[in-house]
């Protein structure tokens, strides 16, 4: 071999190092920048969420698990609990025919206990009623309600609405008593939306005869997706031995499958969500609606509306101010407030007369 | 009389029964069914509320230009004519400007003022001493702007912490008008923030994102403004703050001058063993740990949830100062450009800011855990600047050119001319907002049958139609403060109307249900009536025709 060819292999050789060498990282930088340009794409500031279980008894345990599972998958991605609306109507993590007390599980497996450490429910058992729950999107609430209650929603909110139970042409049943029909959650909405409480709202159901809820639909921007088509029942996964019951239903377990995929800060699009559970998974055909949403669901992120990418703003100049010596008084409002509260005699509270 | 007859008679006297029985049921019953059953409804002034949107908005500000060199005292017609031209000319399509003007030679004390401090004039001396005077009056919406005279030397144009502008001298007519109009228009009235206010509370949901309207909060009664220090290892360090003292110092003075019109409760709680969950760069030149900009949203999640909730439900601005683990510091945020930001914060709209705040190193033989005392005004310069911002204060800061200069704001927070454009653009904000609120609540009882509405309510849109009515009145006429009050008080009526609990009490009714509790009500009552009225009408026909025969 000669040196000239010698030394044409060493350079070839430099040069694909090279190459190697800098591929990841022109990958990153592309990457990068999309990110940057993405944060101003979509109109909102923040998430919400709004996660109804419509139904009780120890045989629904699977819509309690649905519901939770949901719940655990957008908190996860990131919509902090204060930004979530839970309503659970039955608690299965206590009934007595639990085996396992104090969990919830949404597979056979056993492997994630959905009930976790920090689950807040807003509203529970007997509270979870057509009424409250649409107060709860119109913001008709008492003035006695707590914040945690209330969908503080702006023009800015992006908002998944996750509903599951016993439904059927038109309606969705809340409890054994009552049951929504898709007209008023129709009119609903669009009250909503005449008052500005959403940007883009995603309807997701997860009950037979689905569609048929979001069929009234008539306000704009919502996206909604359904287990099922009308004339059709949803059916649930699989049953674990060991409860008794049903853990979950198709179409949410196969959902739940895709968001566990999902991270933070995810390309994943919406229009690849709703493709989610073909017909030989979910045995009921998904119902999918998009004329009143105005994006192309494909061009949205999935984290639009199950997670919260919040849009930051860096604070590039601030504001001088003068250098004030703090003087901290020897007896300061709080402070003194509580010697005075000290100074008073304590006593303890009656006793609650207890039978004997 | 034989028995036919009688059995006849019997029959019309059964006949005229049946009928009675059945205009009974006709005349008094299905009244009576349709009152009882009837959806209350108090009268809406529908047509007002449509009418509101059409009254063509415009507000009006008083200038007083203050003339002090011959050359234009001599020309004070020519001037106030220009200018009155030049100022007329708006470009807003919602809203209209409207300036009533006048032009007047200074007085002798206006000109000792100047004269005071030399032939340079120490411009915030000048501002103060001339809101002392007498001449000038401390009124809101009322803008004083002064020809500086020629022999001072002042190559652009000042704006004081009062309602005072100082023009510099200049030799032609109408580059002066120019000079005063644009200044007016862009930097003292802020004609395009109110247009856009006013648009991005009509149509904030269209999907073009703007910076500003998603940025600040919306205008409501009070908000809540909780600080917290954020110290995640307190065993190592312990941190102090005297927050109590420095918003005293620092934060107080802003929230009294607004406290007329909004209110702020402020909070501060001390969080500790709560970190950021996702983990710094190591940049390794500079031995330090940096978040990129892309990285900054995913860091308030984690936190935000340990910061508990307030019990009122006015808007939340949170602020949070986060002292590094002392592995991950010193901590820096780094642009897009992967510059180091000097503030070391950034801001989440709506939500409130974070600062982090990178304690001194110490010896690592020191006790632990370690002193420290965070320099408020370091944090109080951020958080007073984010405040502003989230109010929407239009800062000073952004829009200052090279022509124009602002008196720094400093400890006020907020100067006069600031109130101002903020009260205008919350007024025209709330006025938009509440007609529009007005508008939908009466599309919607058009819409849906089923809503009731009670007296309280028709008074509540009574008192938001003439509240919104009386703050236009007011605009136009220049009371500012009266007109923003008016319009506070028509937006909380109306948001009070269309939030009542009791406009839901029938929403759950449905149409269809109602023919299933009426059918077996009314079918067993209904069929004996109607088969007796049938036979009745055909006795009385048969009993006519037999006369006739």
């Amino acid at each position: 071999m000669s040196a000239p060819m010698i030394y044409q292999k060493i350079t070839k050789m430099i040069v694909i190092l090279l190459i190697f060498l800098c591929a990841p990282w022109l990958v990153l930088s592309n990457t990068s920048e999309e990110e940057i340009g993405e944060f101003f794409k979509s109109g909102h500031t923040n998430n919400w969420a709004v996660l109804v279980d419509t139904s009780r008894f120890w045989f629904n345990y699977r819509h309690v698990a649905n519901v939770l599972s949901i719940y655990r998958s957008v908190k996860r991605l990131g919509i902090p609990d204060s930004h979530i609306i839970l309503m659970v109507a039955d608690d299965m993590a206590c009934n007595p025919r639990n085996p396992r007390p104090a969990t919830v599980f949404n597979n056979a497996n056993q492997h994630i206990n959905v009930y976790g450490d920090d689950v807040e429910v807003d509203y529970r058992g007997y509270e979870v009623t057509v009424e409250n729950f649409i107060r709860v999107l119109t913001g008709r609430l008492p003035p006695s309600t707590p914040r945690s209650k209330h969908l503080l929603s702006d023009e800015r909110s992006n908002i998944l609405v996750y509903m599951t139970g016993h439904g059927g042409d038109g309606f969705l049943k809340f409890q054994d008593a009552e049951e929504v029909s898709n007209v008023e959650l129709a009119d609903a909405f669009e009250q909503m939306w005449q008052k500005r409480r959403y940007h883009e709202l995603f309807f997701m159901v997860d009950t037979c005869q689905a569609q048929s809820m979001f069929q009234r639909f008539y306000s704009p921007n919502i996206l909604a997706v359904a287990s099922s088509h009308v004339g059709e029942d949803s059916l649930s996964h699989h049953v674990d031995p060991a409860l008794g019951v049903y853990v979950i239903d198709r179409y949410t377990f196969y959902a739940l499958e895709f968001l566990e995929k999902a991270k933070p800060g995810s390309k994943k699009t919406m229009g690849q969500f709703l493709k989610v559970c073909p017909k030989y998974q979910c045995i009921s055909t998904v119902a999918v609606r998009t004329d009143l949403f105005q994006r192309d669901p494909n061009q949205v992120l999935l984290t639009d509306f199950f997670g919260s990418v919040r849009n930051v703003e860096i604070l590039l100049n601030t504001l001088a101010l003068p250098n004030i010596t703090l003087t901290s008084d020897t007896c300061s409002k709080s402070s003194c407030g509580n010697e005075e509260v000290s100074s008073r005699s304590l006593k303890y509270a009656d006793q609650f007369p207890m039978p004997v | 009389m034989t028995d036919e007859d009688i059995s006849e008679k019997e029959k019309d006297t059964q006949a005229y029964a049946a009928l009675g029985i059945g205009l009974i049921c006709i005349v008094v019953g299905l009244p009576l069914w349709w009152k009882a059953t009837e959806v209350y409804r108090v009268q809406l002034p529908y047509s007002d509320i449509n009418g509101l949107s059409e009254i063509p908005l415009t507000y009006t500000a008083e200038v007083q230009v203050v003339c002090f060199d011959d050359v234009w005292t001599k020309r004070i017609l020519e001037i106030s004519q220009l200018l009155q031209d030049n100022l007329s000319k708006t470009t807003g399509t919602e809203i209209k400007a409207n300036y009533r003007l006048s032009v007047r030679e200074r007085t002798t004390e206006e000109l000792d003022i100047f004269k005071q401090k030399g032939s340079v004039p120490d411009l915030p001396f000048v501002d103060d001493e001339l809101s002392k005077s007498k001449l000038v009056s401390g009124d809101r919406n009322k803008y004083y702007i002064f020809l500086v005279p020629k022999l001072f030397k002042l190559d652009y144009a000042y704006i004081g912490k009062h309602h005072n502008i100082l023009i510099r001298p200049l030799n032609d007519v109408t580059e002066l008008v120019k000079d005063i109009s644009g200044i007016v228009k862009s930097y003292v009235i802020h004609e395009d923030s109110v247009e856009k206010s006013i648009l991005n509370a009509k149509g904030a949901r269209s999907l073009k994102p703007d910076k500003e309207s998603m940025r600040s909060v919306r205008y409501n009664p009070g908000y809540d403004i909780t600080f917290t220090l954020t110290v995640p290892q307190p065993d190592i360090l312990d941190v102090r703050w005297q927050i109590e003292e420095a918003v005293t110092a620092y934060i107080e003075s802003m929230t009294n001058k607004l406290t007329e019109y909004t209110s702020f409760e402020i909070k501060s709680q001390l969080q500790y063993f709560t970190t950021f969950q996702s983990k710094p760069k190591y940049d390794e030149s500079l031995k330090e740990y940096y978040y990129q900009e892309q990285n900054l949203p995913q860091l308030i999640n984690p936190i935000e949830s340990t910061l508990g909730t307030s019990s009122s439900n006015n808007p939340e601005l949170n602020f949070i100062v986060y002292i590094p683990t002392r592995d991950k510091s010193p901590l820096y945020i780094r642009d897009k450009n992967g510059n180091k930001v000097k503030s070391n914060a950034f801001l989440s709209p709506r939500w409130g800011g974070v600062m982090i705040y990178n304690v001194p190193e110490f010896n690592s033989s020191a006790a632990l855990p370690y002193l420290v005392q965070v320099d408020m005004r370091q944090v109080m310069e951020v958080f007073v600047s984010q405040i502003r911002l989230l109010l929407n204060v239009n800062s000073a800061a952004q829009l200052g050119s090279k022509n124009v200069v602002f008196e720094p704001v400093g400890v006020a927070g907020i100067n006069d001319i600031e109130i101002d454009v903020w009260l205008r653009n919350r007024c025209a904000e709330n006025l938009a907002t509440s007609i529009n609120t007005l508008q939908s609540l009466a599309q919607l009882l058009g819409q849906i049958s089923n809503i009731v509405i009670k007296d309280d309510i028709g008074s509540e849109v009574e008192t938001a139609v003439e509240s919104i009515k009386n703050s236009q009145k007011l605009l136009q006429a220049g009371n500012l403060v009266g007109a923003f009050q008016a319009s506070k008080l028509a937006i909380i009526a109306s948001e009070k109307a269309f939030f009542d609990p009791s406009l839901l009490e029938l929403l759950y009714f449905p149409e269809d249900q109602k023919f299933a509790i009426y059918i077996p009500l009314f079918l067993p009552i209904s069929i004996p009536v109607i088969g007796s009225i049938y036979k009745a009408i055909k006795h009385l026909r048969g009993s006519n025709k037999a006369k006739k025969d």
